[in-house]
Parts: structure tokens; C-alpha cells; sequence
């Protein structure tokens, strides 16, 4: 990887969120746009459900509703993300052809995580990669992430938690099996934040900037700043109708 | 008709839903649900598809046939056929 294009922070709707992704992904796949580190923002607040999850299960829909907090399927698999004002999203995208990538899928997730481990670090907090796809600070799950292959690329995205809002945890409902095999009461126990991480209130620009630096460092790269191709804006609107309907969000 | 779910955490792994609805031990519909990971994602809507009409005695060597080209993160397709297995009996 010679030179990664960085697109720097912006708050986007939830299906238009997930439709750039999307479409970014296609461009990188086809060879028509460079590697790509994406940095984005959630507005109105929004619940993510991975590709396997059953919507009813995971989220309260009528919290949801009542919170002005939208919820759209993913791409990608692994669990539900509650993305409020105070979480910073990424997205990586690289040709699935890329060396700079392992074929390997464990492999490749702390290969995409080590930046942002590393950014962590640098901030103070002790963060650690834990698999299979959370980095955690002092057990607390602090970011998630999650990976699909298609379109002939790799797309990895994730959250980063700077701060949390906890009368908005509410939205995601979280199963008894899964906090007994954390080790935690409730949701809020099982995450944490920089913000509580390092005892200072980050912005999103401050631990973006960072986080560019670091996947340049780790990917040997130079980085280039620059917006999303007319080619992959073109395709947001039709892509962005999927992750609105409601054959999608309810599809399993 | 007889509807029958199996929950488990998969040691290492991730939370995974199997839900069976099933007639006399033949199935009629199978879902996995939960937050692990399969690549590619279309290939666990095939074994969900190929697993229809399959007795509980062929459930094994449905999902080895199907499952061959899929890789699954987070759940292993041991994990599958012993919760399908469950949901049948």
C-alpha cells in the first residue's frame, strides 16, 4: 500500500453512513479509488445491528422510536453498536488483493486494529486487542469492529468510544448469556470510554487526526487527504434506499 | 409442527440463535441469528435453504456439503449441527 486516502470527519445519516461504506467498498474493489480510511459521525443517533442479528432481539424498537434513535442493518457481521454524538465511527477499505492485509480473517482484524490500539495507547489509555474483533481497556470493551470481504475488497468498520450518553444505552437489548460471559451486570459495565480511559474529554478531530496518523505509520503509507469520488457519491442514494427499507432491516 | 430455539455462547466465540420449526423431526425452517461473522454472508442463507426438508439423521451431512466453501467466525459448524441437532429432538 502506497498512499491511503483519508476522508476526513463528517456527520452523516445512518443509511447514507452505511451506503458510502458500501460504495467506497465497490470503487476500492474495482481498482477505481486508492486504499481508504474514512472517518464519520452518527446524525440523528442510531443503533447498528450486524448482518446476522435478529433485529427484534437486539434492539428495543419502541426506546428506539421514542428517543428519535434510527436503526439500520449492516454489511457486516457482529453485534449491535449504538452510535450517539459521542462515538467516532472509521471505516478501512483496501483491495482484498492487498499484501498489506492477511487472507487470514482472525489474522487481518489485528492487523486493521492495530492502529487504532495503537492510537489508544499513545492517548494514555491501556488499551489491548482482544479477540475476536473488540479492543478493550482494562476489560471494558472500548471499540468493536467488523469486517466483510465482497465486491473484490476488504471493509472493515468500527467505533470508537470517546464519551457515552447512558440514558440512551436503553436502545440496545443485551442478553443474559452474553453479560454472564463478560463477567458484567449490565451493558454499561461492559463498556468504557476514552473519556474514562485517560480522565480528558477528546474531540472527534483530535482522535481522528490521530488515528490517520497511526494507520500511516502502521501501513507504511503516505496519506492523502480527499473527499469521496464522484463515482462512489453517485451510487450513495440507491444503495442508501436498501439500508432504509424495511426488507432489509427486517431480513433476519 | 413443532418450533423449538437453542441459545449459546460460543466458548471464545459469540452469541448464536438457532431456531428450528420442524414436523416430525423433519425440518421445515431453520435461522441462525447473532453476531458472529461468515464470509461469504450469502453462504449461511444457502445452508439455511439447503437444510429444509433434511431429517434429523441427515443434519450433519447436509451442513458439512454446504458449509465447505464458508468460512465462519465466532461459532464453528460443530456448534450448528449440535444446536439444530437440539431444536429436532
Amino acid at each position: 500500500m502506497e498512499s491511503l486516502r483519508a476522508i476526513d470527519f463528517e456527520v452523516g445519516e445512518p443509511a447514507n453512513n452505511m451506503a458510502l461504506d458500501e460504495a467506497i467498498s465497490i470503487s476500492v474493489g474495482a481498482g477505481k479509488s486508492p486504499p481508504t480510511l474514512r472517518l464519520y459521525g452518527w446524525e440523528p443517533s442510531a443503533v447498528s445491528i450486524g448482518y446476522f442479528q435478529e433485529v427484534r432481539e437486539e434492539v428495543d424498537l419502541e426506546f428506539c422510536h421514542s428517543h428519535g434513535i434510527e436503526v439500520v442493518r449492516r454489511l457486516t457481521g457482529g453485534g449491535a453498536v449504538l452510535h450517539t454524538p459521542g462515538e467516532l465511527t472509521y471505516s478501512f477499505v483496501v483491495s482484498d488483493r492487498d499484501p498489506a492485509v492477511p487472507q487470514d480473517i482472525v489474522g487481518s482484524y489485528i492487523k486493521i486494529c492495530a492502529p487504532i490500539v495503537a492510537t489508544l495507547r499513545n492517548l494514555g489509555a491501556n488499551a489491548m486487542f482482544r479477540p475476536i474483533n473488540d479492543i478493550e481497556v482494562e476489560g471494558r470493551k472500548v471499540s468493536g469492529n467488523a469486517q466483510t470481504r465482497r465486491n473484490g475488497a476488504v471493509l472493515q468498520h468500527g467505533t470508537v468510544l470517546l464519551d457515552i450518553d447512558p440514558s440512551l444505552l436503553g436502545a440496545l437489548r443485551v442478553s443474559h448469556e452474553k453479560l454472564s460471559a463478560k463477567g458484567a451486570k449490565d451493558h454499561r459495565g461492559r463498556v468504557t470510554t476514552i473519556k474514562e480511559a485517560i480522565k480528558r474529554d477528546l474531540g472527534h478531530m483530535e482522535v481522528g487526526e490521530a488515528l490517520i496518523e497511526e494507520f500511516s505509520k502502521k501501513f507504511k503509507c503516505k496519506v492523502e487527504r480527499a473527499r469521496p469520488s464522484y463515482n462512489e457519491l453517485s451510487r450513495v442514494p440507491t444503495l442508501s434506499e436498501r439500508y432504509k427499507s424495511i426488507d432489509w432491516l427486517f431480513r433476519r | 409442527m413443532v418450533e423449538k430455539a437453542s441459545i449459546r455462547k460460543v466458548k471464545n466465540g459469540k452469541l448464536v440463535r438457532v431456531k428450528v420449526r420442524s414436523e416430525s423431526g423433519v425440518i421445515e425452517n431453520v435461522k441462525v441469528t447473532g453476531d458472529f461473522f461468515a464470509y461469504p454472508e450469502e453462504g449461511l442463507e444457502e445452508i439455511e435453504r439447503e437444510l429444509r426438508g433434511v431429517p434429523i439423521a441427515k443434519v450433519r451431512e447436509v451442513l458439512e456439503s454446504t458449509a465447505g466453501g464458508i468460512t465462519l467466525v465466532g461459532v464453528t459448524k460443530e456448534d450448528l449441527v449440535e444446536m439444530i441437532e437440539e431444536c429436532l429432538e
